[in-house]
């Protein structure tokens, strides 16, 4: 593409009729780096519409113009307006290279599939949401019966997969977990105490900050903690896994093997977060304890043997503990199975990849908490609180 | 193989009217063919026509609308799961990727369907799943795990791994698709030898001109258009002889014949 020497660095189209043929001048520079074109489009707009005896349009193009892309797409706009007032167009006098560029984006124009359906109708959208999440519970009731009839297999050992397999996901989500869930419990804690400390000082019970803390852990927050901190860390990994693991045809190929993918890869991810769940609960109710402990000893200056007896005799009732224990195995069901689920339904690109993470986090979250809120009034119906 | 025994071999697998669709789109309709015992298919077609789609069914991953696919004489989808199981042991499948288990070594990739379904010992596995990898040219990789191979290493790791049970059939989805051209020659190479040496009859997926003409012993030609079955034969007869322009156009790589 060309530039005359000394032109005029605007872009420009000189407009001028003669015997019913519109003649049309490109010159100056027409690339993109040239911004000023708006004057060469009304121009044309003015000859179009001034002149009502125009029966044919002729383009041309100065010697040694500069185009790219910008000419070719202003030409276009120019010949869709030819066609809607039905000029004739004689292009003959356009270089070559230039006719030749526009006659192939006429081609793909031609080729453009027509998509169908425009926007949907208020009542159509709300039909199809229906459906949706008619199809979401289904979807979800039937992996939740397949995984149920996988368990079964297990208990009749007819289910495989390798124990490393479980052992590795145990410490993927057990061990590993550790730093974290000690940093988030321990922080919990020391929190709840010094939130504690200041309202419990307006009664003089201060240390009634250890029951506060010790029950609050048991019962609530550290089940709840490690439940968000395990559908963040180990939920998202197992739909990033496995989804990956389908973009990659490996579960179509274990399929094709004849191994269950349900038996095979969910199940040893499943029962690894049933089994490290309660576990890394306990751990993180100590962990809670301890972070209240430190304010009580160093801010509000107990004992230590006063708040470790003050602890005990808030949990002198082992069933706090147990009933904490208890929801966090329903949450490590969750958190499991809604990754599993998303990870294995994911679509098949990357984007899809990264929807289905996404929605496993935020899907097991709101589920856990759901399930906790459920717990805690059925614990209180059950007068179990 | 000439026509005559053509006639008295029988096909090992046949696809009878077979309509395919994902939803209410239709993929595929009306499809009938047969792939004769110790020969090469090449199902072969512009992209998206439907050839992977095709693939899925005849290997159990998206059942027919309509129609039948039989292994020899037993309809596979009409089965129940656990006889359906027993036919898939008769076939491996090469997948476009390799699709190896990413959590396992090589090694472990191709022995693992060997303890699933043989009562071999640790040692015999071993052994069986070392010398398939060899078969494909990949001893001294087994302790590798997927990742830290190259794509063409991969396939060749797909292949031996789709062969550990000793198929009768061999699936290959795109074997060429990503490779150089010396790597899929090779690929191609090893078809041949394995068509050869073991009889394994191959039922390969591929839009690549050069591996259509080297390993196809026959080859059906998939439509994007009418979603049908266009033209079936030797691909060299149908880039001469077939009577459907878009058939020849296809395998002599031109936009018009003109």
């Amino acid at each position: 593409m060309t530039e005359e020497q000394g032109q005029s660095p605007l872009a420009r189209m000189n407009c001028k009729v003669e015997e019913g043929v519109l003649h049309c001048r490109f010159t100056g520079r027409w690339t993109i780096d040239t911004a000023k074109r708006e004057t060469s489009r009304g121009s044309w707009r003015r000859a179009l519409t001034d002149k009502k005896d125009i029966r044919k349009v002729s383009f041309e193009i100065g010697k040694g113009v500069g185009w790219d892309s910008v000419l070719v797409v202003f030409i276009r706009s120019c010949l869709s307006d030819c066609k809607e007032s039905k000029l004739s167009v004689d292009m003959s006098r356009l270089p070559s290279g230039l006719c030749k560029l526009f006659l192939m984006t006429e081609e793909k124009l031609m080729d453009k599939v027509e998509l169908d359906g425009g926007e949907p109708g208020f009542l159509t959208a709300v039909g199809e949401l229906i459906f949706a999440a008619a199809e979401a519970i289904l979807s979800s009731v039937h992996f939740l019966g397949e995984w149920t009839l996988s368990l079964f297999r297990l208990f009749r050992f007819k289910a495989r997969f390798r124990a490393s397999d479980f052992l590795d996901s145990c410490r993927a989500c057990g061990a590993s977990a550790l730093p974290i869930v000690t940093l988030v419990s321990f922080l919990t804690g020391l929190t709840m105490a010094f939130v504690g400390s200041v309202q419990l000082a307006k009664f003089n019970a201060r240390i009634y900050v250890a029951d506060l803390v010790s029950l609050a852990m048991v019962r609530e927050m550290g089940g709840l903690m490690v439940a968000i901190v395990m559908a963040g860390r180990t939920g998202a990994a197992f739909a990033a896994e496995l989804g990956n693991m389908k973009l990659n045809e490996e579960i179509d190929s274990l399929r094709t093997f004849g191994i269950s993918p349900m038996d095979f890869l969910i199940l040893p991810r499943t029962l690894a977060l049933f089994v490290m769940i309660p576990m890394l609960t306990l751990y993180a109710d100590v962990v809670g304890m301890l972070g209240g402990m430190v304010v009580g000893l160093f801010v509000m200056d107990f004992s230590l043997h006063h708040y470790i007896e003050q602890t005990q005799t808030a949990l002198s009732s082992m069933w706090d503990i147990y009933s904490g224990l208890a929801k966090t195995i329903f949450f490590g069901g969750i958190i499991g199975l809604v990754g599993c689920k998303k990870g294995l339904n994911c679509g098949n690109d990357s984007a899809a990849l990264g929807e289905a993470v996404t929605s496993a986090v935020v899907t097991s979250i709101t589920l856990v908490v759901v399930a906790d809120a459920l717990f805690e009034v059925f614990y209180s119906i059950m007068g179990w609180r | 193989m000439n026509s005559e025994d053509k006639n008295i071999s029988l096909p090992i697998v046949s696809a009878e009217g077979v309509s395919l669709a994902y939803g209410e789109y239709v993929v595929l309709h009306d499809v009938t063919f047969n792939a004769i015992r110790g020969q090469a298919l090449v199902v072969m077609g512009g992209s998206g026509c439907g050839k992977s789609t095709l693939l899925k069914s005849l290997v159990g991953l998206l059942e027919p609308v309509s129609g039948a696919i039989r292994y020899g004489d037993q309809d596979f989808w009409a089965s129940d799961n656990q006889k359906r199981d027993e036919i898939s042991r008769r076939f491996g499948i090469l997948y476009q990727g390799g699709a190896l288990w990413s959590s396992m070594s090589l090694l472990e990739n191709v022995s693992f369907p060997l303890e699933m379904y043989t009562e071999l010992s640790p040692k015999e596995v071993r052994e069986i799943a070392e010398y398939k990898l060899s078969l494909v040219g990949l001893s001294g990789f087994g302790g590798f795990r997927p990742a830290q191979l190259s794509g063409g290493m991969r396939k060749r790791g797909g292949l031996a791994r789709a062969m550990s049970l000793d198929p009768e059939i061999l699936f290959f989805d795109e074997p060429s698709a990503g490779l150089d051209p010396l790597s899929s020659r090779r690929l191609d190479d090893l078809i041949l030898e394995l068509k050869e040496t073991l009889g394994i009859t191959f039922i390969v997926v591929t839009h690549e001109l050069p591996s259509i003409f080297a390993i196809a012993d026959d080859s059906i030609f998939l439509d994007a258009e009418t979603k049908t079955l266009l033209a079936c034969g030797h691909p060299a007869t149908l880039r001469d002889e077939c009577p459907e322009e878009k058939v020849r156009r296809f395998l002599l790589r031109q936009s018009n014949l003109s």
